[in-house]
């Protein structure tokens, strides 16, 4: 025959009707491109479940399960829940009591402040980015480049001053200060991204709407807001992966009641000059994943969609 | 850009003077305001004139706003939250960063001298100061290389592999996804496991297939390739989600007129493909290039500057934070952000020239 | 031989069934239509020949060979996309020149193919641009220019003129006509405008509900339509489907009641086969005589609404027992409102369908 069809199309690799849906070969081999860029996580997530003693073993003990015995006896270990535990209450000091560390309470601190400075970010980045967008002042792109170049400093040249101007005003420590801080490190992004969403909107509907009487404002809510959800939501994942785990800013102004996460985190390991604490770090980074997880893997449609830019040419 | 309906509207009165003293005199309130900020900061003591500066700061901030809300500028009125909170906590530390610059001033000592652009001079020449700064700036050069173009590579070849619907794309994405989402503090001390000489997973197999003892933090290629690894490996995600989000958005239409056409694969990447995630991989350099340049934690976590590693903002932590210098530090980050915007700029400037080729 | 023939093409996209069992087929150089409504499969039955789908059983056969499982690039054909699909980050003549890179030419004989098309479809002043700076009436010239710069097995077109304002899509469809009776390969053109099948085509394949309900030539289509459906959908305005009760027939003349009254009509032979029932009968708004009051088997209506269409003027009249029946008369008769009109269907143009919708013929 002339015309054959390949054996990768045998296989569903590549169709023969090319253009639309790849087949199960094609997932069969990106699962295992994605599973082997998923096994440093991987780890961290069985350390998180392996009994602490195992944790520096060598060999390295890779699985909890032999897989029906497919994995060598030597690299299995018995899956244990305990480190969960002692991330909230464990014992500080040798042959006292468990004692409480406070984590719920961090946990609770990078909720509120992760999620406080995005969605401030988010409102005021919307509507900063609406303004740019509807009513371009003059030089607006030199002011659109002065705001990312907000974003280019190391953030330690910014810290010191912010650390001077927290303590003269007393946000030292304070839910309001580092909410604000990272709302401001949130701006840049959400103004430029929320921008080339309003770009892309065609006027004519608003201008329908203001001929129908509407005013400013309800254009805005009932007319472009409506249109940008997807961009709202892709700024608000980018936001969240970005605050959630910000360490400088965080160790260097937040107190003990607003510590977040990845500061206690960095604490706790290298507390009582034991060396890290390898279960113990992988339980609190394991738990501390889930939630920026979950949310990314509820948005990632509107992820993808949302992260165009506007830089795609229509 | 389309200017629409309301902006046509007449102002109600016209501009201020220059020189008239109104609520809506914006122009007066900056040329007041910084000549009132500039005195102070001259003057008197850091805690009193930072009120003064902030002041003058809510005095220009309100005529902005009289200004705006009189005039009809709406965009004024929308932009001013942001800008307010930006300013406040960006662009105002940013400058009292740019004027430390110029003052010989530690954290911890209360002295503070005006020495004009000496801090500079001392971080770029002076023979006990300068070569440090250069060696860690040529090492943030060779990172932001490296890094950047593992990144740009591996998230390109990620995104050529989710680019076509298949079963169970949704979940594998994700999974592509998480390095992201990992804490620096939690996975840059896991890789200090894994290329553990002792302990770690990759010495283990280095061991046993070459028999000797492997440590890969041992040299400076070593110590770079692992950084460079760790880094890209978090942020190769990064890049993906950006070139994905091109590739998606071609439409299927075109493909199908390329298969009509006989186009190969090679012309119907660079033809059709390629024009659309270009802007993307562009946002992608540029982003990640800004990323690259604070490279700083890892380096702690990994090697502490160890193996001639140190780059420049770790050196600026060691010298703002550690030893106090705040002033020489301010000096180097503007000297480094100079850099970077003379990149960004570059790399904006060939982004342009290229679109208007084509 | 340029030929395309489809046997039992059946598509299904999961439950839905979006082709049935279709036949068709397309000799060299004739031009075929595929005719219906939006969603009736015609885009699919194009894309399967295509090979943008694969039919899920049947064979798709071009120029002799079964090519089900071929891609597109391996069918060797030249298809005109709907929206054109021009590649927007090539120049004119960078798009129309693609598909000629497969044929591995010179560049000077790329060029001179090029500039030849340019040529007959007039794109000589805009070969630098980029598609997003033409019109879309230079698109869609633009989108058959790369068809017909190459020598492919056959020519598809799926609404190429849909896009275009009226106008455009007159000049237009005078020059692909035009075009293609030179190139002598099979056309299939996919439209759901009877007035562009009619023009444009040898023959046509009328659609609905993923079947082929009649393949003919636009005459055939137009003057003997199989069933109700092809019947109702050729031809403006509509015909007139009326139902009625068959009584009886006898040499040519079948009678029926219609508005409780019996009313002889001249019908062709085949009626001879019916049993009394329930039938329709289509008659043309073109194929009524006006006659005098008292004129024997006249229906009787009045005219409710005038339309005048320039030379010819449409006439909305009402039976007795509230039938709506369409009339076009000619310009000079004057019709008002609430006239009384008797018609006579033309026995030439009067058409039987049985229960089931066929067509009853001789």
């Amino acid at each position: 025959m002339a015309y054959g069809i390949s054996i990768w199309e045998r296989l569903g690799i590549r169709k023969s009707s090319g253009v639309s849906e790849a087949g199960w070969g094609h997932t069969a081999f990106v699962a295992l491109i994605s599973f082997i860029y998923f096994l440093p996580v991987l780890f961290i997530i069985f350390t998180a479940i392996k009994p602490q003693g195992l944790a520096l073993s060598v060999p390295p003990t890779l699985s909890p399960t032999s897989l029906l015995g497919l994995i060598p006896e030597q690299f299995v270990f018995t899956p244990t829940l305990e480190n969960f535990g002692s991330v909230f209450s464990r014992v500080m000091t040798a042959g006292s009591q468990p004692e409480a560390t406070g984590f719920d309470r961090f946990f609770l601190n990078s909720i509120v402040i992760a999620t406080a400075s995005v969605v401030l970010a988010l409102i005021f980045g919307t509507l900063a980015a609406y303004g740019f967008s509807r009513y371009p002042l003059k030089g607006n792109d030199t002011y659109l480049f002065i705001i990312l170049t907000t974003r280019m400093l190391p953030a330690i040249v910014v810290v010191i001053p912010v650390i001077l101007m927290f303590r003269t005003v007393g946000l030292s420590g304070s839910y309001l200060g580092i909410i604000l801080l990272y709302t401001a490190f949130n701006l840049a992004f959400t103004i430029w991204m929320m921008k080339s969403f309003f770009d892309e909107l065609s006027t004519d509907v608003e201008d329908a709407a203001r001929i129908d009487g509407s005013s400013e404002v309800k254009v805005f809510f009932k007319i472009c807001l409506p249109q940008v959800v997807a961009g709202l939501a892709a700024t608000f994942v980018f936001g969240l992966i970005l605050t959630w785990n910000e360490f400088l800013f965080a160790l260097l102004l937040t107190g003990p009641d607003t510590r977040t996460v990845p500061v206690a985190m960095n604490q706790a390991v290298s507390s009582g000059g034991r060396g890290t604490d390898w279960t113990l770090l992988a339980a609190i980074e394991t738990l501390f994943l889930i939630p920026v997880f979950l949310v990314t893997f509820f948005l990632q449609e509107h992820l993808l969609r949302g992260v165009t830019f506007g830089t795609v040419k229509k | 850009m389309t200017m629409h309906a309301m902006s046509a509207i007449e102002p109600t009165s016209p501009p201020p003077g220059v020189l008239a003293i109104r609520a809506d005199n914006w122009r007066l309130a900056i040329v007041a305001g910084l000549a009132l900020s500039i005195f102070a900061a001259l003057t008197l003591p850091a805690s009193v004139s930072f009120w003064v500066v902030g002041v003058a700061a809510a005095m220009i901030a309100a005529a902005f706003v009289v200004n705006a809300y009189r005039r009809r500028y709406y965009g004024g009125l929308l932009v001013a939250p942001a800008i307010a909170v930006l300013f406040v906590m960006n662009i105002f530390p940013l400058l009292w960063s740019l004027g430390l610059s110029f003052f010989a001033y530690q954290s911890n000592q209360q002295s503070i001298r005006f020495v004009g652009l000496n801090n500079y001079i001392k971080v770029l020449t002076n023979e006990i100061a300068a070569p440090g700064n250069w060696s860690a700036l040529v090492n943030t050069a060779l990172f932001v290389v490296l890094t950047v173009s593992a990144q740009m590579m591996v998230g390109f070849l990620l995104a050529m592999l989710f680019a076509k619907q298949f079963p169970l794309r949704k979940y594998l994405l994700i999974l592509v996804l998480t390095p992201m989402m990992l804490s620096v503090v939690a996975s840059g001390v896991f890789f200090t496991y894994y290329y553990d000489p002792t302990f770690g997973i990759l010495s283990y197999v280095m061991n046993a297939i070459t028999g000797g003892q492997f440590i890969l933090m041992d040299s400076k290629a070593g110590a770079v390739a692992g950084i460079v690894f760790a880094d890209a490996w978090m942020w190769s995600p990064f890049v993906m989600l950006l070139v994905l989000a091109g590739l998606v958005s071609v439409p299927k239409y075109l493909y199908e007129a390329a298969a009509i056409d006989r186009v190969s694969a090679w012309r119907r990447f660079w033809s059709i493909t390629f024009p659309y995630i270009r802007g993307l991989l562009m946002l992608a350099l540029l982003f990640r290039t800004i990323e690259a340049f604070k490279l700083a934690d890892l380096v702690i976590l990994l090697t502490k500057g160890g193996n001639d590693t140190m780059t420049i903002s770790y050196h600026l932590i060691r010298i703002a934070n550690e030893q106090n210098k705040t002033s020489e530090g301010a000096a180097i980050s503007y000297v480094m952000l100079f850099m970077v915007i003379v990149l960004t700029n570059l790399y904006l400037y060939l982004a342009n020239r290229r679109n208007q080729e084509s | 031989m340029s030929t395309i023939e489809i046997r039992k093409v059946t598509k299904a996209f999961g439950e839905f069934i979006a082709v049935r069992d279709a036949d068709l087929s397309v000799a060299a150089g004739e031009v075929v239509c595929l005719l219906g409504p939006s969603g009736c499969g015609k885009t699919t039955t194009l894309r399967m020949i295509a090979g943008l789908e694969r039919a899920t059983s049947g064979d798709v056969v071009i120029a002799g060979q079964r090519m089900n499982d071929l891609s597109p690039q391996k069918r060797d054909i030249a298809m005109v996309f709907q929206f054109y699909a021009l590649y927007p980050a090539l120049t004119v003549r960078e798009n129309i020149a693609m598909p000629l890179y497969h044929e591995k030419l010179s560049s000077s004989e790329m060029a001179s193919r090029v500039s030849r098309v340019a040529e007959i479809l007039h794109l000589r002043e805009i070969l630098e641009r980029l598609p997003g700076q033409v019109s879309e009436g230079e698109k869609q010239r633009i989108a058959v220019a790369r068809a017909i710069i190459r020598d492919p097995n056959c020519f598809l077109f799926d609404e190429p003129l849909s896009r275009l304002d009226v106008e455009l899509r007159h000049s237009m469809r005078g020059q692909i006509k035009a075009v293609l009776s030179n190139l002598s390969k099979a056309t299939v053109i996919v439209t759901h405008d009877q007035l562009e099948a009619l023009t444009m085509a040898d023959r046509i394949a009328i659609m609905r509900d993923g079947l082929i309900e009649q393949v003919g030539s636009p005459h055939e289509v137009f003057a003997k339509p199989d069933n109700v459906f092809v019947a109702s959908f050729i031809g403006t305005p509509q015909m007139n489907l009326i139902e009625v009760q068959f009584k009886d027939y006898s040499s040519g003349k079948a009678t029926v009641t219609f508005d409780q009254q019996d009313v002889v009509i001249s019908v062709n032979p085949g009626v001879a086969r019916l049993r009394p029932g329930k039938v329709t009968v289509g008659v043309r708004p073109r194929a009524f005589s006006v006659v005098p009051n008292g004129t024997v088997d006249a229906i009787g209506a009045m005219a409710e609404l005038i339309e005048p269409m320039g030379a010819e003027t449409l006439v909305h009249a009402r039976t007795v027992t509230g039938s709506d029946i369409r009339v076009v008369v000619p310009r000079e008769m004057k019709v008002k409102p609430g006239e009384a009109l008797h018609l006579v269907p033309d026995p030439a143009q009067t058409h039987i369908f049985t229960d089931d919708g066929r067509a009853v013929r001789a």
